[in-house]
């Protein structure tokens, strides 16, 4: 009658018009890789949505996608959904006159699909390269990674029924497995009953499948005897609504079953008669199987989209959140340069100290009328043991600094703790600990502030071997112009006392500068501060970074890979592409033999 | 709202069962509940609670008279005709077209009159009420409000919404399942799993057993008591009906006649209700509460902190050298006293000084000091500080209480350098009036300088009286030295030996002194410290306490 499943037949005729079908395979398999390799690590509101999709994407190519489009001629498959009591499974038995498959009052009833088939056709489906994800098996089973495969030579050759377990019961599995089933039919024959037909979850899927131009029959299932016109005009009127007017519905009236579990023959032979017909046309068989081919590709190109919006929104976030850390540990940055420009860390304990070192507080302020008795001091800093001056001196630096430092580093932790739990994504890789500043902080900065003390002072004694200023330095010892460096990296706003610094109080420190240069001369002073100023800065730096990366570790070890989304919308535009020149449907238009009941 | 409840309590009391009182206790303490979170925990963890205390206080201000019970149920399943069946009468529209009943239907059992409150409050309209029972009233079921709840699983998605109200509202439900669609995942996820801690208000009903032989039945009565059982709702009545045999409704029929004679449906709901919140609540109050008050060691480290961010140690040191320039002004040597006041007052240059501190510190508005700002580092360190108070204190609370503790700590923080700075400017540092003692060495100083002069001022009289030609003073002897020579070469270096002497004194008083303005100093910081911090973590952590108390009675009461 036709060449399906027929060995001897070319089983990869080339579809639609020229060689597109092999392009538009390829097409699919970039599409399939590129779906393999996304990932959507951060917990947006889109991810969990995504996920989902990729793998029933995946599982659709891989299922139905792929297979049909390298055997067009393969055997129609239509596959029978519906809601759970709505007798599937007594009408599958009764289309092909054998109990093939179990009915029960249980619900659910069917966990595991049934195939049924004309054994002709059954070798094909035997290959698995329909569903590959389910294993055949010729006995019935309850697990739902297993296909019952059965022949029933009562069928017409060239179609086959896959009773689908239920949409809507407990059981979770059972509604991933009939998407999943769903997501392959050629046809879908739609069963509800009539205190099913209005139920909400049942429109959801039927909606699905309109827009991705399955191939859909609906059967009115179990209607009590009198009022089935009432409620068929109803349900006509219900699909004609969600634009589903052009599905064939038949009525099937509540009907005691015979002993076999069958329903009565006159009760279904509408149904069977329009299946025979639709067998027995391989022009009419085609055209399904190529509409609901083409509607499944012509769908995947706004789905993969979406998939690529959902990629990019990661990426976004990702960004976000990145930023989110860079602009607190900026802001702590920015407060310890604002502390060390302003001088502002000069007043009060480092003040005390620096006017103990170099004197007392009245001799820095009549500077020039003491001169003398401070170059007794000097002379005492000369000897090379800076006395507990210089000593307290160094320590309020030290400490002054490193509540600077911690303070900013537990305010940046705070900031960005608080910036990624506003974030979804951001909240899900939180985790406690972050909120404080890392271990041993104090630590960190202590060491960080001795190391560079330490720094300034090699620096000084580096510097001493040059210039005019080494004669005059070398009469003070290394230490003492240390520490003064030390302090002209806090006093100094480029030596230029500000109104405001004066009119707070700081006015000593700058005087503090002027005696300063007034002792070492003001360039050199100048160059050793900024120096030293880039060297502390750098360290701070570097620890901030270290502590930031705390963060961003968590954001790295989740991979948000770059890309993906154009990657996904060449794939997706190529599969279009392939479509359009495939031209599936172009031949004629879909002519459904009518229902007539 | 207590008033409310004790209302609630005195119309209830002439027939109160032992349940009541218990029930009313359990709402106070919900309502005390609330009240103390109120403000520290995110509105949307407690809607739930108020919801059921303000429903629980409407239901029993209302009819105890009259039971409510809903049928609900999936579209088709045979609520309308249970409910007819029920009824012995047609009340609610049975229809073949789904869905069938779009509004709920309400029928009375009884006068109608004490059923109208409820039915206004349930919002169900007039014209959907009805007297059950017509001409032969089924006195067994007097008191019985039914309604005829809509369906929740078409395609009308206002039907679920009505449904997912009322259902909030009624004392007991009776669900009503059939053959079709007992094992649908809607009704046993979104709604059967939600009343498992309903048990005493629930009871399932298998309706259209008639289309199930009898083996077929039982087994799927078991496969739907198993379900059941995962639902959560293992011991519930479950019954088999069919609206086309009248006798298969007499066991419903029993049921809600017990019901509605015990009255206890509305009670038994409102404390399932109150079971629910207790355990949704539990999350959030899950540590004993760690005590009130905070540890004096945290304590101690706010208040160090807060004392260097005021600048007290600039002050203190201030005052010790304000003691040992004023002792120095009175207590110096005369002659080179003149030169001290030349310096400037170390306290005066704060704006601290006496003459600065308005008379009365309260009533006026006080100048800001001059006393230096705080340096960032100690700013920071006093925000660290106030942030390890909040840490310690929040320590082993819940988290949402954690961050309440943080909020409140942190709360005053803007408002804390004004207050720290009054502190400066209007604690009293001792230093108001000179020491009695400096006046003794003063006045001694003047002797002594005095007593010199006067030894001065003969020798020169002598040395005029010599140099005029008149005849020669005779001084006094003491010993061999002339009394005024005595005077004059005793009295200067006695002098400088006085103020040398005093100046160890004036040391130990100036460190007495600092002691003493710091002593006054912390203790006024730590009033702030107390004011502006501790007080209100205090109130958060006795708020926690509150709760936590009031939680352990709403538990309690079951």
């Amino acid at each position: 009658m036709t060449t399906h499943g027929d060995p001897g037949a070319d089983p990869r005729a080339p579809v639609g018009e020229g060689s597109a079908a092999p392009v538009l395979g390829e097409a699919l398999r970039r599409l399939r890789g590129a779906l393999a390799t996304t990932t959507y690590p951060l917990a947006v509101p889109s991810a969990a949505e995504a996920r989902r999709t990729t793998r029933a994407l995946i599982t659709q190519l891989d299922d139905y996608l792929l297979p049909r489009l390298a055997r067009l001629d393969a055997p129609l498959l239509v596959v029978v959904g519906g809601s759970t009591g709505a007798g599937k499974s007594t009408l599958v038995n009764s289309l092909v006159r054998a109990r093939v498959t179990v009915p029960g009052v249980l619900r659910p009833t069917t966990r595991a699909p049934v195939l049924v088939c004309h054994p002709r056709d059954l070798a094909w489906f035997r290959q698995a390269e329909l569903l590959p994800g389910l294993t055949r098996t010729t006995r019935p089973s309850d697990d739902p990674r297993t296909l019952q495969l059965v022949s029933a030579p009562a069928l017409t050759p060239g179609l086959a029924f896959l009773d689908a377990p239920d949409i809507d019961s407990v059981v979770d599995a059972n509604r991933a497995l009939s998407a999943q089933l769903l997501a392959a039919a050629d046809l879908w024959l739609f069963v509800t009953t009539a205190t099913r037909y209005a139920d909400a979850v049942p429109w959801e899927l039927l909606r699905t499948a309109q827009l991705r131009g399955t191939v859909i029959t609906v059967v009115l299932n179990r209607v009590p005897g009198p009022a089935g016109e009432e409620i068929a005009a109803h349900l006509s009127e219900m699909l004609a609504a969600q634009d589903l007017a052009a599905a064939p519905l038949f009525v099937v009236p509540e009907t005691e079953v015979d002993g076999q579990g069958l329903l009565p023959e006159a009760a279904t032979t509408h149904l069977r008669a329009w299946f025979d017909r639709l067998a027995a046309d391989p022009d009419v068989r085609a055209g399904v199987v190529r509409q609901t081919l083409d509607g499944a590709l012509a769908a995947l190109h706004p789905t993969v989209t979406g998939l690529a919006a959902a990629i990019d929104e990661q990426t976004d976030t990702a960004l976000i959140l990145t930023d989110v850390v860079e602009a607190a540990y900026r802001t702590a940055r920015q407060t310890l340069t604002q502390g060390l420009r302003d001088g502002r860390l000069l007043r009060g304990e480092v003040l005390a100290r620096w006017q103990e070192f170099t004197g007392s507080g009245e001799m820095l302020r009549q500077v020039q009328a003491r001169i003398g008795r401070r170059r007794d001091r000097r002379s005492k800093a000369a000897t090379g043991r800076p006395g507990a001056a210089g000593e307290q001196l160094q320590t309020a630096l030290e400490s002054q600094l490193a509540t600077l430092l911690r303070a900013a580093a537990a305010e940046a932790a705070e900031t960005a703790y608080a910036g990624w739990q506003r974030e979804p994504a951001g909240a899900a890789l939180l985790d406690p600990e972050l909120k404080e500043p890392g271990p041993e902080l104090s630590e960190r900065a202590e060491r960080l502030i001795r190391d560079w003390q330490r720094g300034v002072l090699e620096l000084v004694a580096a510097e001493g071997g040059g210039r005019r200023r080494a004669a005059r330095g070398a009469a003070y010892a290394v230490n003492a112009t240390g520490l003064t460096v030390m302090v002209a990296v806090f006093a100094s706003t480029a030596f230029i006392p500000t109104g405001l610094e004066v009119a707070a109080g700081a006015g000593t420190a700058v005087a503090g500068q002027k005696l300063l240069e007034a002792i070492f001369g003001d360039r050199a002073i100048r160059a050793l501060a900024a120096k030293a100023r880039d060297d502390l800065l750098a360290r701070i730096d570097a620890l901030f970074a270290e502590e930031a990366d705390r963060y961003l570790a968590r954001l790295r070890a989740v991979e948000v890979r770059v890309g993906l989304g154009t990657a996904l919308r060449r794939a997706a535009a190529a599969v279009e592409n392939g479509r359009r020149a495939a031209a599936l449907t172009a031949r004629t238009g879909l002519a459904l033999p009518g229902a007539d009941r | 709202m207590t008033g409310m409840i004790g209302k609630i309590h005195d119309v209830l009391r002439p027939d109160r069962g032992p349940d009541v009182d218990r029930l009313l206790a359990r709402i106070d303490a919900l309502t005390r509940l609330l009240d103390a979170a109120e403000n520290h925990l995110p509105a949307e963890r407690l809607v739930a609670a108020r919801t059921v205390v303000e429903r629980a206080g409407a239901r029993l201000a209302r009819s105890r008279d009259h039971t409510v019970v809903a049928l609900a149920g999936a579209t088709g399943s045979g609520k309308s005709s249970l409910f007819n069946a029920l009824a012995r009468q047609e009340l609610s529209p049975v229809g073949v077209l789904r869905p069938t009943t779009g509004v709920t239907h309400a029928g009375v059992w009884g006068p109608p009159a004490g059923a109208a409150e409820l039915l206004d409050w349930i919002g169900v309209p007039p014209r959907h009420r009805f007297i059950a029972g017509g001409d032969e009233p089924d006195e067994a079921l007097r008191g019985l409000v039914l309604l005829d709840l809509p369906d929740f699983d078409s395609i009308e998605r206002t039907h679920r919404a009505e449904v997912n109200r009322l259902l909030g509202l009624v004392d007991l439900v009776v669900w009503v399942l059939d053959p079709q669609k007992y094992a649908d995942r809607l009704v046993h996820r979104n709604y059967l799993r939600e009343f498992g801690r309903h048990k005493d208000v629930t009871v399932i009903v298998f309706n259209q057993a008639d289309v199930l032989g009898r083996t077929e039945l039982s087994r799927v009565l078991d496969d739907l008591r198993h379900l059941l059982a995962g639902d959560g709702l293992a011991d519930v009545p479950l019954l088999a009906t069919s609206t086309l045999e009248p006798a298969s409704v007499d066991p419903l029929r029993t049921v809600l006649e017990r019901a509605v004679a015990g009255r206890q449906a509305a009670l038994r709901r409102l404390a399932a209700d109150l079971d629910v919140v207790g355990d949704d609540l539990a999350g959030l109050l899950d540590a004993a509460p760690p005590g009130t008050q905070v540890d004096s060691a945290t304590t101690r480290r706010l208040v160090d902190a807060l004392a260097a961010s005021a600048g007290v140690p600039v002050v203190v040191e201030a005052v010790e050298r304000a003691y040992r320039h004023r002792a120095a002004l009175h207590t110096g040597w005369p002659l080179v006293r003149g030169l001290r006041r030349l310096r400037v007052d170390p306290l005066r240059r704060l704006h601290l000084s006496d003459a600065d501190r308005p008379a009365d510190p309260a009533a006026s508005v006080v100048a800001a000091t001059s006393v230096p700002a705080p340096n960032p580092a100690q700013r920071s360190a006093a925000a660290l500080a106030v942030r390890s108070v909040a840490d310690e204190a929040g320590a082993g609370l819940p988290g949402p209480w954690r961050d309440a503790v943080g909020s409140a700590a942190t709360s005053r923080l803007d408002r804390l350098p004004d207050a720290l700075d009054r502190v400066l400017a209007t604690t009293d540092l001792g230093l108001d009036r000179p020491r009695r003692w400096w006046r003794l060495v003063q006045l001694t100083q003047s002797l002594i300088i005095a007593a010199a002069s006067v030894g001065l001022g003969w020798l020169v009289v002598g040395y005029l009286v010599r140099v005029l030609g008149l005849p020669p003073m005779e001084y006094p002897m003491v010993g061999r030295v002339p009394l005024p020579t005595l005077l004059l070469l005793g009295g200067l270096p006695a002098g400088l030996l006085a103020a040398l002497l005093v100046r160890p004194i004036v040391s130990v008083g100036a460190r007495r002194a600092r002691r003493r303005a710091e002593q006054r100093l912390r203790a006024a910081v730590a009033d702030v410290g107390q004011e502006h911090v501790l007080a209100p973590v205090h109130e958060v952590l006795s708020h926690y306490a509150t709760a936590w108390e009031a939680l352990g009675q709403l538990r309690s009461g079951r």
